[in-house]
């Protein structure tokens, strides 16, 4: 019998695949079991509900696609009453991504998030002119965000972090001094598309998120400078899209990983994924996950 | 029907006036479709890396078909598969909707593809149906021996769908009224229906789309009502709901 399972900290997770925030909704469950999961984590919600951005929101690139949604929400209360007790169903472990435009804000949504696995800080978020990467980027902020979180909740805390900062190592930093239990490396990288017939940027904030197998080896990096500078546990996110991927999140660092775009590409790759690990751990003799990393 | 994803077999890709009509080997997804459904088909591999989303066409217990117009680069390599190839395919998906026996449908340029799905469950009505050129119109035939009027114009005959509307306005009156089309067409079809006709009037609303599952929240409309997802909540919608800018 091989053993999937892994530990965030003091959570242990059946697996390490977890779905990531903004790429799922309850329509994937009839095509993905999520009991099969390690996790799922929840479209990020805010205090107040946040229309998104005007469309078009979306567009492919090569290996790959950039988006532009501004973390649509309809807000924590309806969050609470129509949408937490249907995750609660969904029989795997729940992270809730929480978003604030300002500290104050994140306290106050952090104090309101219970009976659930864990909180992920959403502090890199490239498509919202308020909060979002713009906090990411400041290891100051992040630490002060971390902390204010920390002590508005005794769940674990996980604090996304964004690629869009000269050293990934300060801010894993401030987000361990602040108190998080794990990080998330990292978010969607800001990158531009041109419309040729309108010869301006195809969305209106000019810039979006760059996600897929695109950007795969820079968010390993990440993953691995971390590893190398800051003690602690690494969820590994971008560009996954097969077991060899999750192998090489592990190697470099990571303890878990977050699944995103390839759910586009392929609604059942989290599925083949942990299938195909099994078989791989089984060629290879290994009983568990941990012993991916001996020599 | 519950979605499935699944890998079908290209039976055959054919021409049909200026589109490609794809139709894949399958008994499962289309036998449980309804009116409104739709189905995201992909290239396997990753390019491109999304799938698109399509109307159904036509289809039977063996088999159904999509109709394709090249638009860009990932449309361009799904037009170049052959008999044999194999295509990602996800549905039912959308919000099914009960369509009438009979009413008015109304059609721009590929717009033709789902109001002719759409006919498979009436008996007969109105189809409007424009286009650039004459030889661009494709199923008037069909549509005639499935008991419709069909009234096409064309852009080559100096006309829009608009100015065949605008002749034949009253036999708009009472009827339940479907539009498929660019949203000018669609903007343009709105302002010339009277109160009374847009109350009726429903629209096939297409947007880019990242999953077709409600999970990326790309597809969004701007209705009345804020936005809403083209995928989970349309693809049709009432005309008197969707906000044109």
């Amino acid at each position: 019998m091989i053993d999937l399972s892994t530990k965030l900290g003091s959570l242990e997770l059946q697996n390490p695949v977890l779905l990531a925030s903004g790429v799922w909704d309850f329509p994937y469950t009839k095509i993905i079991d999520f009991k099969r999961l390690g996790g799922v984590i929840c479209k990020g919600v805010s205090p107040f509900p946040k229309e998104g951005n005007p469309p078009p929101r979306i567009t492919e690139t090569h290996c790959g696609l950039i988006n532009s949604i501004g973390l649509e929400n309809k807000g924590f209360d309806y969050f609470e009453c129509e949408i937490l007790p249907e995750l609660k169903k969904l029989g795997t472990k729940i992270f809730v991504n929480i978003f604030g435009e300002s500290i104050e804000e994140f306290k106050e949504i952090a104090s309101k998030i219970k009976e659930v696995a864990g909180v992920e800080v959403n502090i890199s978020c490239p498509n919202v002119s308020k909060g979002g990467e713009k906090f990411g980027k400041d290891p100051k902020m992040v630490f002060s965000i971390t902390k204010a979180v920390c002590g508005e909740t005794d769940l674990p805390v996980i604090v996304k972090l964004s690629p869009s900062v000269e050293n990934i190592e300060e801010t894993a930093q401030a987000a361990k001094e602040g108190g998080a239990m794990a990080v998330t490396a990292s978010n969607t990288f800001p990158g531009l598309v041109i419309d040729l017939e309108s010869k301006r940027p195809l969305f209106k904030r000019i810039t979006g998120g760059l996600s897929g197998p695109a950007i795969k080896p820079l968010a390993l990096y990440n993953v691995y400078r971390i590893k190398n500078a800051v003690d602690i546990p690494i969820i590994g996110s971008g560009g996954i899209s097969d077991y060899k991927d999750v192998l090489e999140y592990f190697i470099a660092g990571a303890s878990a990983v977050q699944l995103g775009s390839i759910i586009f590409n392929n609604p059942l790759a989290p599925i083949e994924i942990l299938d195909n690990l099994i078989c791989w751990l089984g060629e290879k003799g290994y009983k568990n996950l941990k012993d991916v990393n001996k020599k | 029907m519950e979605p499935t994803f699944r890998i079908l077999p290209v039976l055959e890709n054919k021409k049909l006036g200026p589109y490609n009509k794809i139709t894949m080997k399958d008994v499962q997804i289309y036998a449980h479709a309804e009116c409104g459904n739709f189905v995201m088909i992909g290239l396997q591999g990753f390019d491109p890396y999304l799938s698109r989303p399509f109307s159904f066409l036509e289809g039977n217990r063996t088999s159904f078909s999509i109709l394709l117009k090249v638009k860009g680069r990932g449309t361009e390599l799904l037009s170049k598969v052959k008999k044999g190839d194999k295509l990602k395919v996800l549905g039912p998906l959308g919000k099914i909707f009960c369509p009438p026996k009979e009413g008015i449908l109304i059609a721009g340029g590929i717009g033709i593809a789902p109001v002719y799905y759409q006919s498979r469950w009436m008996k007969g009505g109105v189809l409007f149906y424009g286009a650039k050129r004459k030889k661009d119109l494709i199923l008037t035939r069909e549509f005639k021996d499935k008991g419709f009027t069909v009234r096409t114009i064309t852009e080559e005959d100096g006309g829009l769908v608009t100015d065949l509307l605008k002749e034949y306005t009253d036999e708009l009156d009472g009827k339940q009224i479907f539009v498929c089309g660019t949203k000018g067409m669609i903007k343009s079809i709105k302002g010339i229906l009277n109160k009374e006709q847009i109350e009726k009037a429903y629209v096939y609303v297409e947007e880019r789309m990242g999953c077709g599952l409600g999970g990326c929240k790309s597809c969004a409309v701007k209705t009345f009502e804020g936005y809403k997802l083209v995928c989970t909540e349309g693809p049709i919608f009432p005309l008197k709901e969707v906000k044109f800018d």
